[in-house]
């Protein structure tokens, strides 16, 4: 399971899908390139176990890591984008500086945000290297 | 013209049982971040910034693939030779 401490000095990574499967699918796989410490918080689908996005846990989970040294989120598609930018600006203006909602592909950003915040990066950097794998080609 | 550039390389084998993926992929590239230098790693034809999960990632290095390591700055030494270091204890 993604570790969901809050005690930790490294930038969290939140990962929005409409499904549970695709969302914690693509924790695990995070954690297995960028090791445990980063705090990886999945979600995904509502809560009677359909596709969609549980907003108020979403919400929740964004007020509790908008403090030092912030979080960043990555969604799939469509209302997943939608969630998230409903969720950000529910937050405080005082929160919404240490939530970055970056614009990337959602398995390739997580994987190097997560690598990027396991090496103690900020929040920025993090957000880059999410954002720099728009521009990776595959082949 | 002066220059203060270092440039280093060296290679290093992939040990057995080990393929550049996942988690040892994620540890090289954690590592890579220490150095400021610029290095690279190149393998079965191809080259990747070694910073940059993905595309280490898409090298398909597995078991005993050479690697080989370049860097170019300050502490590209250094950077090399933890690197292969690493790439050795993975074993």
């Amino acid at each position: 399971m993604p570790r969901t401490s809050l005690e930790s000095s490294y930038v969290s990574l939140i990962l929005v899908s409409h499904s549970y499967k695709v969302a914690y699918g693509i924790a695990e796989l995070v954690e297995q390139v960028a090791g445990m410490y980063v705090p990886v918080f999945p979600v995904g689908g509502t809560r009677d176990g359909g596709l969609g996005t549980d907003s108020p846990r979403l919400l929740e989970i964004l007020q509790r890591i908008a403090r030092e040294p912030g979080g960043v989120v990555i969604a799939d598609i469509g209302s997943s984008v939608l969630a998230v930018r409903a969720a950000v600006a529910e937050l405080a203006l005082t929160q919404r500086g240490s939530v970055i909602f970056a614009d990337a592909p959602f398995v390739e950003g997580a994987i190097a945000a997560a690598v990027a915040a396991s090496t103690g990066a900020s929040l920025g950097e993090v957000v880059r290297a999410a954002e720099q794998t728009r521009h990776v080609t595959k082949l | 013209m002066s220059r203060n550039s270092d440039n280093a390389s060296r290679t290093a084998m992939l040990p057995r049982g080990v393929a550049l993926h996942a988690r040892p992929a994620g540890m090289f590239v954690m590592e890579a971040h220490r150095f400021r230098s610029t290095i690279f790693v190149a393998a079965n034809g191809r080259q990747a910034n070694a910073k940059s999960i993905l595309e280490v990632l898409s090298l398909g290095a597995t078991a005993g693939t050479e690697l080989c390591l370049t860097a170019s700055g300050e502490d590209a030494d250094e950077a090399v030779a933890n690197l292969a270091r690493l790439l050795d204890a993975l074993g």
